[in-house]
């Protein structure tokens, strides 16, 4: 058996030695003329019909100004106690959404107190007396309604 | 304000009242919407409305405008800060029908065929104006509550462009542009504007005022026109359908707004050119603008004096104004019948107009949504008509001087034409030569 082995190890490194793991033999340097074929450069244009053209174009638009991000109000805990403001902006005939509103609102929120205004001047004036009362006043605001 | 708020309005509305809200700074405000539309709804339907679901998020609408005074803010309700909204000045280059396709589909046209505004064409355009391309000509905004734009030369010379303009012609367009007068007006009852074109530049540019001036048939009037409606879609974002356009039936003498030049060498002597009337020399160059809603062909009869018959087909809503177009021959007959200036035409009709207070007070939308707000307010002299009795007169035009008489036509009959058109404002042509 232990001959055996031997006789597999040295194998081996026969095989080994012949497979060039052992020292290299210096490279013979062959000088070699080959030839490579060479595509001849032909100038062709080719037309871009019309219709695939890439144009570029100035954009129409006008400048927004940037927005000013406004916080919110702080909100209410409860109606409880508190006075809320109905006003009417004005817009012709819509009055009686506002009364209705008011009679709903004062069902289902007893503690809380309800005053129907409509805006002074037409929906489109300001009016900065009535503002300034729901500032002094009021906690709340219900505003509409438009058409 | 500081107060807490709960805005309504009709469901019509949403769309505008959302954009208008984040254009203001307040992206979350909560607004609660009932069914379209109130105005002259009986209070029963109104009690419903209420009683029922918002048409828009589908809660009860009292739940609705609670929460919205209620519910706790969140960090983004509370935000403060700026949010820029840079224009990038060339578009992604494409195809000439993609770009096509392109403008129709993000509405910056008015439905038809634009040119489209390459850098040589932009270029050409400003190469007929002294000013600078990145000159700031002036702000517009879609209408009141919407915020204005500002916009440069070079902006407004990409619409000429866009609306077919020969270069040639942009001065004129600039001076539209300068006004800030957008020609789409958010308003539901779908307004028109109108450009008039005074002084030696109308005729330097082949403008039409003379047979078929007010239709289809020249390259400036039309062309100038058009470009104004492109301006106003585009400059200040204007003309979104809901967002920023609300006219329910829309006007289509938007297409080009009535633009034409005054036929100045028919007026007679004493009928003063208009832009002459509003402060301007005479060899001036001025573009007018007015607004209103539409026009109107009076069937006057050929047989007898025709100043007396015009208050007739001038009935329009009570202080809203009147713009008269006469054909030459049409002035010629009210020169033979007294009349030697505009100014005498126009008070005579501011005189022969009038209407009684019942019907001043009870006919019209107009007068019970802009006049009795403030006459109830005390504003004089409304708040004394109000004390007048039924059968009394009062004056269907707020002053002669709305009574606008401007001059065109091929004399090829004696006709005229009138509209509800009232004047805005004048800008020189001359400056942006």
């Amino acid at each position: 058996m232990r001959k055996l082995m031997g006789l597999l190890l040295a194998l081996a490194l026969l095989t080994s030695f012949l497979a060039g793991c052992g020292p290299q033999p210096t490279p013979v340097v062959v000088k070699e003329t080959v030839e490579v074929p060479v595509e001849k450069i032909v100038e062709k244009t080719v037309e871009i019909p019309a219709s695939e053209q890439l144009i570029t174009v100035h954009n129409p638009s006008g400048n927004p100004p940037p927005i000013e991000l406004v916080p919110m109000a702080p909100r209410l805990d409860t109606l409880d106690g508190k006075t809320i403001y109905i006003v009417d902006v004005g817009f012709t005939d819509t009055h009686q959404l506002f009364t209705e509103m008011a009679s709903i609102m004062g069902e289902k929120y007893p503690k809380t107190k309800f005053e129907v205004r409509t805006k002074a001047g037409t929906y489109f004036d300001n009016d900065p007396a009535l503002w300034d009362e729901v500032k002094a006043k009021g906690d709340g605001m219900i505003m509409g309604v438009g058409h | 304000m500081g107060v807490p708020t709960a805005p309504m309005t009709t469901m019509r509305f949403a769309e505008l009242v959302h954009n208008y809200a984040y254009s203001k700074g307040m992206p979350n405000e909560r607004f609660t919407f009932v069914p379209h539309p109130v105005t002259g709804m009986p209070a029963a339907t109104c009690r419903e409305y209420l009683l029922g679901k918002d048409p828009i998020s589908g809660k009860p609408v009292i739940d609705s405008v609670v929460e919205a005074l209620t519910k706790p803010l969140s960090d983004d309700d509370m935000k403060t800060g700026q949010i820029e909204r840079p224009v990038e000045r060339f578009l992604q280059p494409d195809t000439e029908e993609n770009l096509h396709r392109l403008f129709l589909e993000n509405g910056l046209t008015d439905g038809l065929p634009i040119v489209v505004p390459t850098q040589e064409r932009v270029e050409a355009m400003l190469a007929a104006t002294s000013h600078k391309p990145d000159e700031i000509v002036g702000k517009m905004q879609a209408s009141s509550p919407h915020p204005a734009w500002s916009y440069t030369v070079e902006q407004v010379a990409v619409n000429a462009v866009m609306a077919g303009c020969d270069p040639e012609y942009f001065p004129v367009v600039l001076a539209i542009a300068s006004t800030g007068v957008p020609a789409l007006f958010t308003s539901t009852t779908s307004f028109t504007r109108a450009v008039v074109v005074n002084g030696p530049i109308a005729k330097e540019i082949g403008m039409n005022s003379s047979t078929g001036a007010m239709g289809p048939f020249n390259h400036a009037n039309a062309t100038i026109g058009r470009a104004w409606t492109l301006m106003s879609k585009n400059l200040d974002g204007g003309g979104k359908i809901g967002e920023t356009y609300m006219g329910s039936q829309g006007n289509n003498l938007n297409y080009n707004n009535i633009c034409f030049a005054e036929k100045e060498e028919a007026l007679p002597e004493g009928w003063s050119p208009f832009h002459v009337q509003k402060g301007f020399k005479a060899d001036e160059s001025v573009v007018s603008l007015f607004n209103g809603w539409g026009l109107i062909r009076p069937d006057t009869s050929f047989s007898k004096d025709l100043a007396p018959q015009m208050p007739y087909w001038l009935q329009f809503t009570p202080f809203t104004s009147a713009t008269l177009y006469l054909d030459p021959v049409v002035v010629r007959q009210l020169v033979s019948e007294g009349f030697d200036t505009k100014e005498k035409l126009s008070q005579y009709i501011f005189d022969n107009s009038k209407l009684t207070a019942k019907s001043f007070w009870g006919d019209y939308y107009h007068v019970q949504n802009f006049i009795l707000p403030n006459a109830k307010k005390g504003t004089e002299p409304y708040a004394s008509w109000l004390k007048l009795a039924d059968d009394e007169l009062v004056p269907r035009f707020r002053d002669p001087q709305r009574i606008n008489v401007l001059v065109v036509g091929g004399e090829m009959n004696l006709f005229w034409q009138a509209s509800d058109l009232g004047y805005m404002v004048s800008a020189s042509i001359d400056k942006w030569k």
